[in-house]
């Protein structure tokens, strides 16, 4: 089998695995959670004022939720195989149809986030990779050890409070418009760029300091040319290769970031559904989150393929 | 004859106080047509003043004197100007070829640039001259190879292609040779040769005396950044007057003394290969191949590159098992005492710590009695306070000495020792070469030695195995 399917077809299994673990996982821990599970679903649908004894029941009636667990958790089970991933709890609308509107908004902010992250990191490392001052190294460091420190909310409540409240050049959070997405691409942005930055600056400098870019430079290209033909090359494995690694900080970042800046994503509605015991969005949404993951990283491993032509060959 | 380069005065000195001078002044003129090689040492300052002379000298070093080019003072030059000269006026064959090659770019396409983007010729005509200089050069089939896919000597052809897209005068090739077998060093210097013309010229930079000669013209020997002497190649190399250059001379193994009479071989053998038989790939290697070593004894073992050699040693050492035969090593001998000497000694030592921690640990490993340790540094002549230091700041020579010390700690019986000269300098390599096969008589160790050089072979060993490929 060639390599490349070989590489898809264990990412095809990894997902399978990542649905039965995120769905068993979510299963178990939603039915553990203390409290009753029929008065939090009632207080997600009619809020928490309206809620009454009666309420509850009416709501543990109608869900069965006195039920086996062990059938509850094979009907879910046995739904995901036909592609069916239930109704919400709380809104009783198909998981499915909510997922798809949830999931555009995440991708849209993870892209972005993604993409400033590359626009801020990469050209900083490039630059001090490159340079032989030792000033900017230290100065990218000590940026980069502050923003990967820093938990996503907080980097988050710092632009909050700085380009909406004392500038007052963007709004808070909410959605519906594109300026409601710098904000929080931004805060995601910072902390992927501050690992992107040092990884980039490592792998110029190892780069510039190669005998093939001294060679490069030897026999006649300007110091543009051969950054262009022989650097970013090199540079670019490394740093899309990291870029796997910092999905799990993305990911995370995502749920945090999009509570905090009201953005209607994946996260949000995670986070609104464990609240609320929504089990089978909890199921749904995390089960996304979990096969995004494995998808980012196989299109991170097609990316160093392609970038690299020493894989195309092994 | 046109001199394309004065070099008057050259000298190179650390640039922070105190000022050392690293290359004493020389001065030499380079003619079209007439190579000039620089003979010595690795160390000896042959290479910084490759580096002085084309500008790329390490930050802390700094070039005095004068680089006539063209009616101009090179060396003057601010550097962003003398980066401009690069691949046009100079062309630099770079040391390790296959390391300065983009392992990322194909081979067409490393060549490819310099005629579009250095000698600036259209995107068909540049298409062409790369087309043109692969053919010529025996490397065809090989414009869309990635520099991992091709030989040493391959690579050093492309890599000479690429240097030289735009015909530079004054090529410039440091120790082009290092670490090639002599077929390949002859391919070399018969590639180096192309350079020379009527336009230009050559200044090789190199150790190796056969290098010199093959080439001709004229040559200078340096040593510790001094020129000890410099004249016509035949003159130099026949009649040398210097005391440093008649023993770099009589350091290339034909010149050394016959052997020692070979110890006498005791009945029982320490180490036994029967009937040996390996594949690579499809290539059968050897086969039915046995050979016995005995207590003391030093074999040597030749043929051309990749017939083998390794992959023997490594057989008889048990790291590899052979397709067919066995091994049989001689009874009550731990496997510990079956070792193996590197080709590479940085490669063979953990870098970053110093040379006493690595030993102790060793050591306390294998509870090993230290105090063997100055006895043996004393016989390698090895001074204590190496200790101290770390394997980079040690010389190839006495690194490799530490590596047959660190052997000798584990009592071996079998030494495999893999071209374990081959990267130190003729003179080292006489003193490393002699050390060890009389330290190995003195332990009643076996050796088997690999070289790809019959004379250092039949110098040095007392019997030899020769394997065809």
């Amino acid at each position: 089998m060639p390599p490349l399917a070989m590489s898809l077809l264990q990412r095809v299994c990894q997902a399978g695995l990542v649905a039965w673990v995120v769905g068993t996982l979510t299963f178990v821990l939603t039915r553990t959670l203390p409290g009753d599970m029929a008065y939090r679903i009632a207080a997600g649908r009619y809020g928490h004022e309206q809620v009454t004894a009666a309420a509850a029941e009416a709501v543990r009636a109608e869900l069965a939720l006195e039920g086996s667990a062990v059938q509850a958790y094979l009907q879910w089970f046995g739904d995901l195989a036909r592609g069916d991933l239930g109704r919400s709890l709380v809104s009783g609308q198909p998981v499915a149809g909510e997922l798809q509107h949830l999931l555009g908004h995440s991708a849209q902010l993870a892209g972005v986030a993604i993409v400033m992250a590359l626009l801020i990191g990469v050209p900083f490392g490039l630059a001090s990779g490159l340079s032989r001052h030792r000033l900017l190294d230290r100065l990218g460091l000590a940026l980069a050890v502050a923003m990967r420190s820093l938990p996503p909310f907080v980097i988050g409540l710092g632009l909050i409070m700085l380009f909406s409240i004392t500038l007052g050049w963007l709004p808070a959070a909410g959605s519906g418009h594109l300026t409601h997405l710098w904000l929080p691409a931004m805060a995601l942005a910072l902390g992927l760029a501050a690992v992107s930055s040092r990884v980039t600056h490592h792998a110029m400098a190892r780069v510039a300091a190669s005998p093939f870019y001294a060679f490069a430079r030897q026999k006649g290209l300007s110091a543009r040319q051969a950054l262009y033909r022989h650097g970013l090359r090199n540079v670019s494995v490394p740093v899309v290769a990291y870029l796997g690694v910092q999905l799990i900080y993305l990911m995370e970042g995502v749920v945090v970031i999009e509570s905090l800046f009201a953005w209607p994503g994946i996260g949000h509605a995670l986070v609104h559904a464990v609240v609320a015991r929504d089990v089978p969005m909890i199921q749904g949404t995390a089960l996304v989150l979990g096969l995004g993951f494995v998808l980012l990283n196989a299109l991170v491993d097609l990316a160093c393929r392609g970038l690299d032509p020493l894989r195309q060959t092994s | 004859m046109t001199p394309l380069m004065e070099v008057r005065n050259l000298c190179v000195e650390t640039t922070q106080p105190p000022i050392h001078t690293l290359l004493h002044p020389v001065s030499f003129t380079l003619h079209a047509g007439r190579p000039l090689t620089l003979l010595g040492e690795t160390g000896s300052g042959k290479s910084l003043l490759a580096q002085a002379v084309m500008g790329t000298l390490p930050p802390g070093l700094r070039a005095r004197g004068d680089v006539m080019v063209e009616g101009r003072n090179f060396l003057a030059l601010p550097a962003r100007a003398r980066a401009k000269w690069w691949g046009r006026h100079f062309a630099l064959l770079p040391q390790e070829p296959w390391h300065a090659l983009d392992p990322t770019m194909r081979i067409g396409a490393q060549i490819e640039e310099g005629h579009r983007l250095v000698a600036g010729r259209s995107r068909s005509a540049a298409q062409h001259a790369t087309d043109q200089s692969l053919m010529r050069l025996g490397l065809a089939d090989c414009r869309r190879h990635l520099p991992q896919a091709l030989s040493g000597g391959m690579a050093q052809r492309a890599a000479f292609a690429a240097a030289r897209t735009t015909e530079a005068p004054i090529v410039i090739a440091d120790e082009p040779t290092k670490g090639l077998d002599s077929t390949r060093r002859d391919e070399v210097v018969t590639l180096l040769r192309e350079a020379l013309n009527e336009r230009s010229s050559l200044l090789a930079i190199t150790h190796d005396i056969d290098v010199a000669r093959q080439l001709g013209g004229d040559i200078m020997v340096v040593r510790d950044g001094i020129c000890l002497e410099q004249g016509e190649a035949r003159t130099v190399l026949d009649a040398p007057r210097s005391e440093y250059a008649k023993r770099l001379i009589a350091a290339d193994p034909r010149h050394w003394p016959a052997p020692a009479s070979p110890a006498p071989a005791s009945a029982q053998p320490v180490i036994e290969g029967r009937t040996l038989r390996m594949k690579r790939g499809n290539r059968v290697l050897f086969s039915n191949l046995s050979l016995t070593l005995s207590p003391g004894e030093i074999v040597g073992l030749t043929g051309p590159s990749g017939c083998g050699k390794s992959t023997l040693g490594d057989i008889l050492l048990g790291i590899i098992t052979p397709d067919e035969g066995h091994v049989h090593r001689a009874r009550g001998h731990a496997p510990l005492r079956f070792q193996k000497l590197y080709q590479d000694p940085p490669a063979a030592f953990a870098p970053h710590w110093t040379l006493h921690t690595l030993l102790e640990d060793l050591c306390a490993r294998h509870r090993l009695d230290r105090g063997r340790i100055p006895l043996l540094m004393t016989r390698l002549g090895l001074h204590a306070r190496l200790l101290q230091r770390q394997p980079g700041q040690l010389s190839g020579g006495e690194l490799q000495r530490f590596s047959i010390l660190r052997a000798l700690l584990l009592e071996p019986v079998f030494l495999f020792a893999d071209e374990p000269t081959s990267r130190l300098d003729p003179i080292t390599q006489q003193d490393t070469l002699a050390l060890l096969t009389d330290v190995a008589r003195e332990h009643d160790c076996a050796v088997l030695l690999v070289s790809h050089d019959p004379a250092l072979i039949t110098a040095s060993c007392d019997r030899q195995v020769v394997l065809s490929g």
